[in-house]
């Protein structure tokens, strides 16, 4: 298991190598994997190529990310990929995305350092995979026209997060919680879930197969990618912003 | 049967006093107990604790805080209030067994490992991780009943059941009519 102070390849992450002490530099050879396509050179983004905008890609990453239906967020050739994982039932996540997520994204994400990729990581109950579905769906909507509304929503949704088992991320109560957030028409989400809910259930259960083959167990999870030395680190649990300001740091430098 | 009831009660009063006998069996145990919950609550979350601790021992109290607020988060109170008890017996019956040893030398280190259900059942049930995440069963805390309080309760009976047994450790037990100890 990759450390947040050292970098590894995802072949090495794959095959549970760990690293290394704290600052040190162990940085294994490079293995681009057969069939991972050079990221960034698709589609679909959106015109804006710097600051804190949502992008779409059908491109895969060296680190073997598939970007099709994940939002975006950040310059698309910044340096550093953040894969954020993330169970929108999962107290932890809540804890990162007020604490420290805004601060990545004002000194890392505008910048154009750091590109966020959302994940979902729904393993907790159905409602996890119901609100998986619903991110999946909300982004098929306003990825092209306005994708800005995506980190609207996901944010009224960690906002409104309950007790697990509670109700709270049933699916009549997250489309009433989307039927609050302005540009995002819950009614067509409605939809997308009853006419495509289990293709995109098939897709996100591909991504958790994903995210257990780089030794991922809890949440949130996040890998930071340098794609173009190849190399890439781990941190996991809501760490505090000055862990990620260090681990960006060393990434982009490795 | 009563009496055997009685005689197990009895010592287990004297095992749970005897740590405040003197100010340093009290100061020992709030240090197990405090060691013991640090234990418990960072085996929620072992990666992220570990990457936290690698990072430097200032991190100690910014994982213990934000774990115990995730397990509150998480689990609720009775989880959380469980863990503390856990956490508050097991110094009690590590001070106890010291006692022993320094008094009887010998003791039954046998009944120290009652407290491996607590440590099993501290994942938090709402992130999936814990021991039993790291072994490979994401998400398992979430599926077993109360969400791994019956398994904390069990382990607080095993240690409760252990003090019963080990009594005031500076005498000996007597042997009750009815087959104790």
């Amino acid at each position: 298991m990759a450390g947040p102070d050292s970098s590894t390849t995802r072949r090495a992450m794959l095959a549970g190598m760990g690293t290394v002490v704290a600052g040190g530099g162990i940085v294994y050879g490079a293995s681009r994997l057969e069939g991972d396509s050079a990221d960034g050179s698709a589609s679909n983004e959106s015109n804006e190529s710097n600051g804190a905008q949502l992008h779409s890609s059908t491109a895969t990453t060296g680190f073997g990310i598939d970007l099709g239906g994940h939002p975006i967020l950040g310059a698309m050739d910044a340096p550093v990929d953040v894969y954020y994982w993330s169970d929108y039932q999962c107290p932890f996540c809540r804890r990162f995305e007020q604490n420290t997520f805004p601060q990545l994204v004002e000194n890392h994400v505008r910048p154009g350092t750091v590109r966020y990729v959302f994940i979902q990581y729904p393993y907790l109950s159905e409602s996890s995979t119901t609100a998986a579905i619903m991110d999946r769906c909300v982004w098929r909507q306003v990825r092209d026209a306005d994708p800005g509304r995506y980190l609207d929503w996901h944010s009224a949704i960690f906002d409104a997060q309950g007790t697990k088992g509670s109700g709270w991320a049933s699916r009549e109560n997250l489309l009433e919680i989307t039927a609050g957030v302005e540009g995002v028409d819950a009614d067509a989400v409605g939809t997308c879930m009853d006419e495509h809910g289990t293709e995109i259930e098939a897709e996100i259960d591909a991504d958790v197969q994903q995210a257990r083959q780089f030794g991922i167990r809890g949440s949130p999870a996040f890998v930071l990618y340098n794609r173009e030395a190849d190399r890439a680190g781990k941190l996991v649990g809501a760490q505090p912003y000055d862990r990620f300001d260090s681990a960006i740091d060393r990434v982009k430098d490795a | 049967m009563n009496e055997t009831v009685a005689a197990h009660a009895t010592r287990f009063v004297e095992a749970v006093g005897y740590p405040f006998t003197s100010a340093g069996r009290t100061l020992a145990t709030v240090g197990f107990a405090a060691v013991t919950y640090a234990l418990l609550i960072l085996s929620s979350f072992p990666t992220y604790s570990m990457q936290m601790l690698a990072a430097g021992p200032g991190y100690l109290d910014d994982a213990v805080v934000a774990l115990t607020a995730n397990t509150y988060a998480s689990v609720g109170t009775l989880a959380l209030a469980l863990t503390v008890v856990y956490a508050v017996v097991t110094g009690i019956a590590i001070t106890t067994a010291i006692g022993r040893i320094r008094h009887a030398g010998e003791v039954s280190a046998r009944g120290l490992s009652s407290v491996l259900p607590g440590l099993l059942a501290s994942g938090c049930a709402s992130c999936g991780a814990g021991l039993l995440g790291t072994l490979g069963f994401v998400g398992a805390l979430s599926t077993l009943p109360f969400d791994g309080n019956l398994l904390r309760l069990a382990g607080l009976l095993l240690l409760v059941a252990y003090l019963s047994r080990l009594g005031d450790p500076r005498y000996c037990a007597m042997p009750s009519a009815t087959g104790g100890e």
